[in-house]
């Protein structure tokens, strides 16, 4: 049997988003992979030069539908940075609660998106229907359901509505509720997922250093680092909470990861909401950013996030480059592809949690 | 603390399978959300005939009040897209006026406009659908623009200035506030005394007063203009239409 290359995409049913895995195959057996990636591309980095600090803010919220708020997030931190601004007491812990519920959601839009790969409708319903009660609750919070403009240079844009703390407590309780049962049940406890993930797409801790992965697919890899915990930003360094390792480094630790972050979430938003005090939510910061380079890095909930910026005295930026997770870790897609069959490609991409409109920018 | 929060969060181990994990559990799951789900039915809305709530702080359109609209330009200004346009209009009332007429298709619905909005007349309306047949019909003009108006609607951003925060004050200011309001500084050794920036001025906060100098070669009188920072909204229009580029803005910090 010769071997043959396959396009799997860009358009296909397991490609979440526009992307390309190119795959060599000898019978069923892939035996080579190149993911190709660019067809996205919509110059974000160039396109940003041409706005000023202020309106850069609902363009990166636009860089990832799953995950807007830490991407702005880590906007408005590389221009704190240049600009050398101090952020309010709350402003930061506000902060941190909707980054987390932020997580959840993305991590529940990713459960979805691998229910539907693996052929379980049945968890995209209920993932989805999970995901609804906390884009209710930043809907309430910033006035739009996905891309929210809600961070602010110094701050964020408004105070807490009323209630949202008991309306966060509740979901965040019935989600810790629904993992512990349902979803444990559902998948955990499916063979036929089982069967499908573990043992297939092993990453091992080397392969995931040397190519640079991050975030819950390194830590599914048995690295134990977590930028919040490592490196901390925002207020994380007053919260005690635990970072989620399993050093099989299959598909399905990279499951269990993500799983356990969602209940660690959970807490660090209970935790959070102790510890917040009434103060201002956002502080005036100049127009124009002084000569110089700055960069922030936060733990996205696909890895690490990086944004760099390069002020020249202007309201504009003179350069603003992103460093996508995503980007990198699609790097390893080969190393973990090569040796299994065609079928697994689902299951091992799948829980990578791609998302292309950061990748390509 | 950590072993407490560790025990809290402890998932069910990653373990091998029960038997009767086969079917078992998920059935079960399934067959009580069916239960669940037949009983407290409906679980969907039937949607162009229901809708959801929306919070009043939704952010849909924009809408505009033409009576408060002070034809500041500060949404042009600040708008990322770029698709609010000052243009004339003929109002029954307030005569010849500009007022701003957005281009609904390119807006990304950020809120900037109403945020900046000195008078609160620019607000967002939870208006979505927005569908339409050409492209024309999105352009909305001041009288299309026009929407109801809620308290929910407006949009404030209340803020402390930095000095504020480091002397330890907790009170934040909203918009207009002197605390937080950029103000207009003149160069007098640049300025022609033409005027322009007291004729552009939405608010009449210019006035153009006498010096007491003489003009040696016209011996007239010399006006410079004086800015009256509380009437200011910070709009910059005088910025931008000074000749001599004598006026900058200080920014109150």
């Amino acid at each position: 049997m010769t071997e043959m290359w396959v396009n799997m995409g860009p358009q296909h049913p397991f490609n979440h988003g526009l992307w390309n895995l190119r795959v060599k195959l000898d019978g069923e057996k892939v035996t080579d992979a190149e993911p190709v990636i660019g067809y996205l591309h919509r110059g974000w980095e160039k396109m940003v030069e041409s706005r000023d600090y202020q309106q850069i803010i609902p363009m990166s919220d636009r860089l990832c539908y799953c995950s807007a708020l830490t991407w702005s997030h880590v906007y408005v931190s590389a221009v704190e940075n240049l600009m050398e601004v101090e952020v309010p007491e709350r402003a930061q812990w506000i902060r941190v609660i909707t980054i987390e519920i932020q997580r959840l959601a993305s991590h529940l839009m990713w459960l979805a998106a691998v229910g539907t790969d693996l052929g379980s409708y049945t968890i995209f319903l209920y993932a989805m229907r999970e995901r609804e009660l906390f884009l209710d609750l930043l809907t309430n919070l910033t006035g739009a359901r996905m891309t929210y403009n809600y961070m602010r240079i110094g701050g964020v844009r408004n105070d807490l509505p009323e209630n949202f703390e008991r309306d966060t407590l509740r979901a965040c309780d019935l989600l810790e509720k629904r993992i512990k049962g349902e979803y444990y049940q559902l998948m955990d406890q499916n063979t036929p997922f089982r069967m499908r993930t573990i043992d297939t797409g092993v990453l091992s801790k080397e392969d995931a250093m040397n190519l640079g992965v991050t975030g819950p697919n390194m830590r599914g890899s048995g690295v134990d680092f977590d930028l919040r915990r490592d490196d901390p930003y925002e207020k994380y360094d007053e919260i005690d909470f635990e970072v989620c390792v399993e050093k099989e480094g299959d598909s399905f630790a990279r499951y269990r990861v993500r799983m356990r972050e969602m209940l660690v979430s959970c807490d660090i938003i209970r935790d959070a909401f102790k510890k917040i005090k009434e103060g201002p939510v956002r502080v005036k910061t100049p127009r124009n950013a002084p000569v110089g380079t700055a960069f922030a890095h936060v733990e996205d909930p696909r890895g690490e996030s990086l944004m760099y910026v390069m002020g020249d005295g202007t309201n504009h930026p003179y350069r603003l480059k992103v460093r996508s997770p995503i980007f990198v870790t699609v790097s390893a897609a080969p190393k973990m592809c090569i040796g299994y069959k065609m079928a697994d490609i689902p299951a091992i991409m799948g829980t990578v949690d791609m998302c292309v409109g950061e990748t390509d920018r | 603390m950590a072993e407490e929060i560790k025990k809290r969060t402890t998932y069910l181990s990653r373990g091998a399978l029960k038997p009767r994990a086969y079917v078992g559990d998920g059935l079960k799951v399934t067959f009580r959300t069916l239960v669940r789900t037949t009983i407290h039915r409906p679980n969907t809305i039937q949607y162009p005939w229901e809708t959801l709530v929306k919070p009043e702080c939704y952010r849909g359109r924009p809408g505009i009040t033409l009576e408060t609209c002070i034809a500041c330009s500060k949404c042009v200004k600040i708008c990322p897209n770029k698709c609010i346009e000052m243009v004339p209009i003929d109002h029954p009332t307030l005569g010849k006026v500009k007022r701003p007429q957005v281009n609904v298709a390119r807006c990304m619905m950020c809120g900037y406009c109403a945020e900046v909005c000195p008078t609160d007349a620019m607000i967002v309306t939870p208006e979505f659908e927005l569908a339409a047949y050409t492209r024309s019909a999105l352009m909305y003009d001041p009288i299309k623009l026009q929407h109801e108006r809620k308290p929910g609607y407006i949009v404030h951003s209340p803020m402390v200035t930095p000095s504020e925060m480091k002397s330890g004050r907790t009170d934040s200011h909203d918009k207009g506030d002197m605390a937080i309001k950029d103000t207009v500084q003149l160069d007098s050794r640049k300025c022609i005394s033409c005027a322009r920036c007291s004729k552009t001025c939405p608010v009449g906060a210019i006035t153009m007063t006498d010096t007491g100098e003489l003009n040696p070669k016209t011996n007239k009188p010399v006006k410079k203009p004086v800015f009256d920072d509380n009437k200011c909204v910070s709009c910059e229009q005088c910025v931008d239409v000074c000749p001599k580029s004598c006026l900058s803005m200080k920014e109150a910090m």
